[in-house]
């Protein structure tokens, strides 16, 4: 097994009997301290996420995980559809893993799978997407005593808040960690 | 990007209220410099570097990542109790729910008192900015009656994890206890490393969830600018405020023996050169300034935007700020 000192997002590690992706990485300085970084971790089967800090530059133990490009398909509420996009397999994950992320997932979407061992074990969507907004309401007025933004619906059926110029029809880029508003889409 | 007026609404409410509060205990608001040419010598911050650039020279300047120096200063000019509302710079802290690397520090300092006088201020100060007797930060109900807990490091440590510091102060002494009782020291290379470690995972994240928090009495060696502890000088008089498991503010009785300040800072600046951080001078108007102190004095740098996020019921220190610099940079 390769062995790192850089914990980053987007690195897949065995650490505690189990694997697990980085899905936040920060660097701080604790009070007087030295330096750590402040990882957020999502087990890779459980789906659970914890956060650990690391002691910057120690050595963690790379995990051997294949992340294939897929596309979504479906669902019927137990179940997500996906299909391997180089070997047009099907495969299935139970609701509870997809989590959060159903609220971006609509047909012929594209993300990636993670592999363990060969078996896909969740999916990853990219940090921003693009959608269309749906409904909206109108105008730039908004309400005065708070300003700022509305909410919006998009082509998945979430709901986001927007600024107030945000229009019917407009594509919009989304952070799919968060669900916040981005920017407008070109 | 997404500007709330709401939020601009909130915080200059509670800036004002904030200044209210100074005011009302006779303190005296200054403006400290944000950009200095020499900051303080913390040995594991990252600051940011400018230049002034004039016809015949360049002179390096920094952002200011804390006002203590110019405090003190102002202390040493014998001008009382003194407050200041500023933005401070620290390079590299970025992400995550609690950092932007420009953020609004607040530091008071009072003179004729020690730490346990400025835990009195943060009680009331908070008690004032929130209007009432318990707050909900991301649905956990926060008592903010008084008095709040308080526990030593020492008393923590051997809460949480059965590990006296006082009785393990060596690196080798404090790993072999550690791992016996399986800690997780990987990656530590000397006693304030697995202080940090175990402090970070495995005491940190209970701390202020049913009430504000005092963590109080800091291993000398994370306390530079403070005055050892009389009962006990492996300690030093520093306290630290949690409120919902997030850290809010770091306090010391302040160390004005100007020897004593100098040899420490010598030994930060060698501890800078180690870790190949930018090397500042040692400023010697701050040590002459201390001998001019003439009475017992406490300081205390409170994370503004922190406190505000708490106290709006925020997950995200980039939602009380209009511009983060994260959002920025998408």
């Amino acid at each position: 097994m390769a062995m790192t000192t850089d914990i980053k997002k987007g690195l897949a590690i065995n650490f505690k009997n189990g694997t697990w992706l980085v899905i936040e990485a920060q660097f701080v300085n604790p009070g007087k301290g030295g330096a750590f970084t402040r990882a957020k971790i999502r087990n890779l089967k459980s789906n659970q996420v914890i956060e650990y800090t690391f002691k910057a530059g120690e050595s963690v133990e790379e995990a051997d995980i294949n992340r294939r490009k897929c596309q979504y398909m479906y669902n019927d509420g137990a179940n997500f559809y996906f299909m391997d996009n180089d070997t047009y397999e099907q495969f299935s994950l139970p609701a509870d893993v997809i989590g959060n992320d159903s609220r971006f997932l609509i047909d012929g979407i594209s993300c990636y799978a993670m592999h363990i061992d060969g078996v896909p074990t969740s999916i990853e969507l990219p940090p921003k997407m693009d959608f269309k907004v749906v409904t909206t309401t109108p105008g730039i007025k908004g309400d005065t005593a708070t300003g700022g933004s509305k909410d919006a619906t998009i082509e998945t059926g979430a709901n986001i808040k927007v600024p107030l110029f945000v229009k019917e029809g407009d594509m919009i880029k989304i952070n799919t960690e968060d669900g916040s508003y981005v920017s407008k889409a070109n | 990007m997404i500007y709330e007026k709401k939020i601009a609404i909130e915080r200059n409410k509670l800036t004002k209220s904030l200044r209210n509060f100074f005011e009302k205990e006779k303190f005296l608001e200054v403006e400290t410099p944000i950009m200095v040419k020499i900051p303080g010598m913390e040995p594991h911050l990252n600051v940011f570097e400018t230049d002034l650039i004039t016809p015949n020279k360049k002179t390096k300047l920094f952002l200011n990542h804390s006002p203590e120096l110019q405090m003190k200063k102002l202390l040493g000019a014998n001008f009382g109790n003194i407050f200041t509302l500023t933005k401070t710079f620290r390079n590299g802290e970025i992400g995550g729910n609690f950092h932007n690397p420009e953020f609004t520090m607040l530091e008071w300092y009072r003179i004729k008192a020690d730490y346990k006088d400025l835990m009195k201020d943060c009680e009331k100060l908070v008690k004032t900015l929130a209007k009432k007797s318990e707050i909900t930060y991301q649905n956990h109900k926060i008592n903010i009656k008084t008095p709040w807990e308080k526990f030593s490091c020492e008393e923590l440590f051997q809460k949480y994890c059965k590990i006296s510091l006082d009785k393990n102060r060596t690196f080798k002494q404090l790993k072999k206890t550690s791992e016996e009782k399986n800690f997780d020291t990987n990656g530590c290379e000397n006693w304030d490393d697995i202080f940090f470690k175990i402090f970070l995972n495995h005491i940190e994240p209970h701390l202020g969830k049913e009430k504000p928090t005092f963590v109080y009495d800091y291993p000398s060696t994370q306390a530079a600018l403070a005055k050892k502890s009389s009962k006990n000088p492996f300690f030093a008089e520093r306290f630290e405020l949690y409120i919902g498991g997030i850290e809010i503010a770091n306090a010391f009785s302040e160390l004005t023996d100007s020897k004593e300040q100098k040899s420490r800072l010598i030994e930060e600046q060698k501890m800078r050169k180690k870790l190949k951080k930018t090397i500042f001078d040692i400023d010697g108007e701050f040590l002459a300034s201390l001998e001019s102190i003439q009475q017992n004095t406490a300081g205390i740098a409170l994370g503004v935007d922190r406190l505000f996020m708490i106290l709006m019921d925020k997950k995200n220190i980039e939602d009380v700020l209009l511009f983060p610099l994260n959002k920025i940079l998408n």
